[in-house]
């Protein structure tokens, strides 16, 4: 009987559908979601609904290659620093003093005054046990804050998506660049992806075409509902299969979905907000520029991951990594600049992380080679700034094959920004319980 | 289990489906061919693919003997200055990439023109499946090596494959075996193998992978030839206690211990059956699989013949529920539009972005595959990388898409070469007789047979025959035009 119904509206559709339930699958994630929500009774203190205009956001920034964090955090007055490092090793006079020990790059005057502002937090000598110098297994470490002899399938963001965000929007997640990082992978795949909000549409040629494209990626309301294999309008295959039956193309329609809505939005925030500060003019710094965009413009993304690579300096280090961290810093220092001028500044978090720090000893290229801990930022107008953890010992006798040795495990970090700013139980995202690090 | 399909199921529509998922799929014409053969005909044709004669050639810097990046490492270490040695070191990064996507390119012609689909589809199962990647091995000559050991080995012996793989020299570089002696073995290689490759997580101890790290010591690279060598002097000759099994094992010991366990069968076919199939096999479906595999020695082809003609590879739910991965997407729509494929560095681009980098999985799992190729942002490139294939320019892609290593240069240097590429596009007259074109409802029928081998639904076709009513005057421009507005479906990224 209901073979042939027809929905007169979009409402109605979904209306059916939440009853129904099943045919989720089918509606576009931002709405089967929303109505989801709504009907999921708050179980479990770990859920939440994220609301978007007032909710917490943390900003990932990934420095990869591996940075040498000896040289961004400098035991300036070390003895075995000098000893270590006699080409590339920075004198006192080249670096912005934090105390009578350490200082930062001289290139990160950004970060100094964002330090001196209590706007800054240093975390000190940060590691996992067993580390791996392979950039790709410990970027996976990293991503999926797994032990160093263990692979997981999913990363630490998904996991925090599937357990907190479950009837989030797909902007959630925004990562700035061309995939989704490892770190987003997830039983229920959320976040958006996209390099420059230009290239972030359809192409089309001409108005017609660009209609077409949206009918064809459209829900056709007034089609019978999908699960009806019966209606003479589901395309058949000559051996009498329905085309739309099986789950793939449904996944796919309703990603298209979620590309052409938040594509529509991204582009008309990025052309609405301006940003609120000078950025220098780098790659890195224009994703900053749309990510603070994106925050002004109030898209419901609790968590934001842009990349700025090159920090691999096997050779010739002083140079790259001289320009690499003054745009990381005058970047960074610009973005919560033009945050503040938003008055968004005090609920955004930026937390910075690379694969593994470098070796302590300079290599004969006037570079580094792949190390093990370094230092970790964090970002925001409520951090607990200053220095957090110890600065690792440089004594050859403290080393371990010639890598400083961590005191602070990652996933420490991570535990302390997802309980004490995302508010949510760690444990289940971590897979253990790590001790909270105070971050905020 | 593992029926053979009826042979009232064969037609065209299972006819396209095999030619889709044991090759990249073909023109209408190719598929009506393979119907003609009958089921076992059709199979045979694909699988046997030793009677058919393949004229490819190797790269002309694949040999051993003339290998500039060999005399590059020594001009390096003997280099007097720095500077001439970074000189020296960027040469050698610029034959590595030139070479590499010289491979890349070579492959895909393989894929796309090549006599042998299914070699060449199991092949690049097996790249997936054994992930090495040249960002670690920086050897291209090496990763042509293990390339050719896949396309010649694709439906052998198991055994034989997972030792070969575990000798090949891109494989003992990319997981540190050649590193691995007597007095500090390394693991990383025992571990793969039995984790990734041969056996899956939980069926295996840690003690497992600690003796046979001990046992596999003495597999290692002999630099100069470029070949493998077994030496013997860092091998650990002592007793070593292997899933219960214990002797003075050695790599080949390791390799024939792993493929007897129960558990090998079954691991391997359910990755197989997931790749063809495009789904996780149902547990009696599985151990139908394993079972089969066991009673053929563990020899893949006449596995994979079983596979092929099974009511089970025809079910419903199979048949067009696999999303394309990248390879296919491009491959396929190149075969489907008798176009030409774009040159390499756009192809290298273009999979690049959509998140399938040939020699360079993003890591020893390999890519996941199904629905992790889709993101917002690879679906609208997927449809906008559709209309560079079909109209003949390039797709827009922003010097960022290039910039690796060498930075915004690099990137603006292949932006630079890239605006002077010039592709083909569709040829609507090629693929379209006359009396096709003659009507809008004609050509949007004759384009889904091509392009799908169904039906669009009902009111995507309306839309498409709106599309071309809007034209007053209706253009070949205007048709390829559809063609790319049908591959901007969700329904052309599943096959």
């Amino acid at each position: 009987m209901k073979n042939e119904i027809t929905l007169q509206t979009r409402r109605e559709f979904l209306r059916r559908t939440v009853l129904g339930s099943s045919l989720a699958w089918t509606v576009p994630a931002f709405l089967a979601n929303t109505f989801s929500a709504l009907q999921s009774e708050a179980e479990g203190s770990a859920l939440q609904t994220p609301t978007g205009k007032d909710a917490t956001i943390l900003v990932v920034l990934q420095m990869a290659g591996g940075n040498d964090g000896i040289n961004t955090v400098v035991p300036y007055a070390n003895d075995y620093y000098h000893k270590a490092r006699p080409i590339i090793g920075l004198k006192e006079d080249k670096i912005l003093k934090l105390n009578d020990q350490i200082g930062l790059h001289g290139a990160m005057t950004g970060f100094k005054s964002l330090y001196d502002a209590g706007q800054l937090s240093i975390i000190q000598g940060v590691g996992y046990p067993n580390p791996n110098r392979s950039h790709f297994r410990s970027t996976e470490i990293w991503q999926t804050a797994s032990d160093a002899d263990r692979v997981e399938k999913h990363g630490w963001i998904g996991r925090y998506f599937d357990a907190a965000c479950p009837g989030a929007d797909p902007t959630v997640g925004v990562v700035i660049g061309n995939q989704l990082p490892e770190s987003f992978f997830a039983a229920t795949l959320k976040g958006i992806v996209f390099n420059n909000p230009q290239n972030y549409r359809f192409m089309a040629n001409g108005p017609a075409a660009e209609e077409s494209y949206k009918k064809l990626n459209e829900l056709e309301m007034s089609s019978p509902l999908p699960d009806d294999n019966s209606g003479g309008s589901i395309a058949m295959l000559p051996a009498g299969m329905p085309m739309t039956g099986g789950r793939a193309v449904d996944f796919i329609s309703r990603t298209a979905l979620d590309a052409q809505h938040s594509s529509d939005e991204v582009r008309a925030i990025a052309a609405k907000v301006p940003n609120q500060a000078e950025y220098p003019p780098s790659q890195f710094a224009n994703s900053l520029k749309m990510v603070a965009k994106l925050i002004g413009g109030g898209l419901p993304t609790r968590i934001y991951y842009v990349s700025q690579g090159g920090y691999d300096t096997h050779t010739n280090q002083l140079a790259s990594q001289q320009r690499l961290l003054g745009d990381l810093a005058d970047s960074v220092k610009a973005f919560t600049t033009d945050l503040k001028a938003q008055g968004n500044l005090g609920r955004v978090l930026v937390m910075t992380f690379s694969e593994f720090g470098r070796r302590v000893s300079e290599n004969a290229n006037g570079g580094t080679d792949h190390g093990a801990a370094a230092p970790m930022f964090v970002i925001g107008d409520k951090v607990k700034a200053g220095l957090l953890g110890q600065y690792p010992r440089l004594a050859p006798a403290d080393l371990y094959q010639g890598d400083v040795k961590y005191n602070v495990d990652f996933r420490s970090v991570y535990a302390g920004v997802l309980e004490h700013w995302l508010k949510t139980k760690s444990a289940p995202i971590l897979g253990k319980q790590f001790t909270p690090l105070p971050v905020v | 289990m593992l029926k053979p399909l009826s042979s009232d199921r064969w037609n065209y529509a299972t006819a396209a489906h095999l030619l889709n998922r044991a090759g990249f799929g073909g023109t209408p014409a190719e598929i009506q061919k393979l119907c003609d053969l009958g089921l076992d005909g059709a199979v045979a044709q694909l699988l046997d693919y030793e009677y058919t004669h393949d004229p490819a050639t190797d790269p002309d810097w694949a040999n051993s003997n003339y290998d500039e990046i060999r005399k590059l490492r020594e001009a390096i270490k003997n280099a007097a200055t720095p500077d001439e040695k970074k000189k020296l070191q960027q040469e050698r990064e610029q034959v590595i990439q030139r070479r590499i996507l010289d491979l890349r390119g070579w492959w895909l012609r393989r894929m796309t023109y090549g006599p042998r689909p299914f070699q060449e589809k199991m092949t690049l199962f097996w790249h997936g499946h054994f992930a090495t990647s040249v960002e670690k091995v920086r050897n291209p000559y090496f990763m042509w090596r293990q390339n050719e050991l896949f396309r010649q080995n694709a439906v052998g012996n198991w055994q034989e494959l997972l030792t070969a793989a575990g000798k090949d020299p891109a494989m003992l570089v990319w997981l540190d075996q050649a590193q691995s002696r007597k007095l500090h073995p390394n693991e990383n290689f025992a571990r793969e193998v039995m984790e990734l490759f041969a056996l899956g997580e939980g069926h295996y101890t840690e003690h497992d992978i600690t003796e046979a790290a001990r046992a596999l010591t003495g597999w290692s690279l002999d630099l100069d030839t470029e070949q493998f060598m077994y030496r013997p002097f860092i091998h650990d000759r002592g007793e070593k206690t292997i899933f219960g099994h214990t002797g003075n094992y050695d790599g080949d010991d390791v390799i024939a211990l792993i493929v007897e366990q129960p558990q090998a069968a079954r691991f391997i076919t359910a990755k197989i059956w997931n790749y063809f199939a495009g789904s996780e096999p149902s547990p009696e479906l599985a151990n139908a699989l394993a079972a089969n595999f066991r009673a053929n020695g563990n020899n893949i082809k006449p596995f994979l013949h079983v596979l092929f003609r099974s009511e089970e590879f025809y079910s419903p739910d199979i048949i067009r529920n696999q999303v394309k991965s990248p390879v296919q997407w491009l491959v396929g729509s190149v075969r489907v539009l008798e176009c030409e494929l774009p040159p390499p560095l756009v192809c290298f681009g273009a999979l690049r972005q959509l998140g399938q980098d040939l020699f360079a999985p993003p890591n020893v799992k390999g890519w996941d595959g199904g629905i992790t190729w889709i993101t917002t942002n690879t679906l609208l490139m997927r449809y906008n990388d559709a209309q560079a294939l079909v109209e003949g320019h390039l797709p827009p892609l922003t010097a960022s898409d290039f910039a690796r290593k060498e930075g915004g240069a690099g990137g603006q240097k292949a932006m630079k070469a890239l605006q002077r590429v010039r592709m083909g596009g569709v040829d609507v007259e090629k693929i379209l007789t006359p009396e096709q074109r003659a009507g809008k409802a004609t050509i949007v029928a004759a384009l889904e047979h091509r392009l799908f081998q169904t039906t669009l639904k009902s009111d995507q076709e309306q839309t498409l025959r709106e599309f071309l009513d809007s034209k007053t005057k209706m253009t070949n421009a205007d048709i390829v035009t559809a063609i790319r507005l049908m591959m901007s479906t969700p329904e052309y990224q599943v096959t």
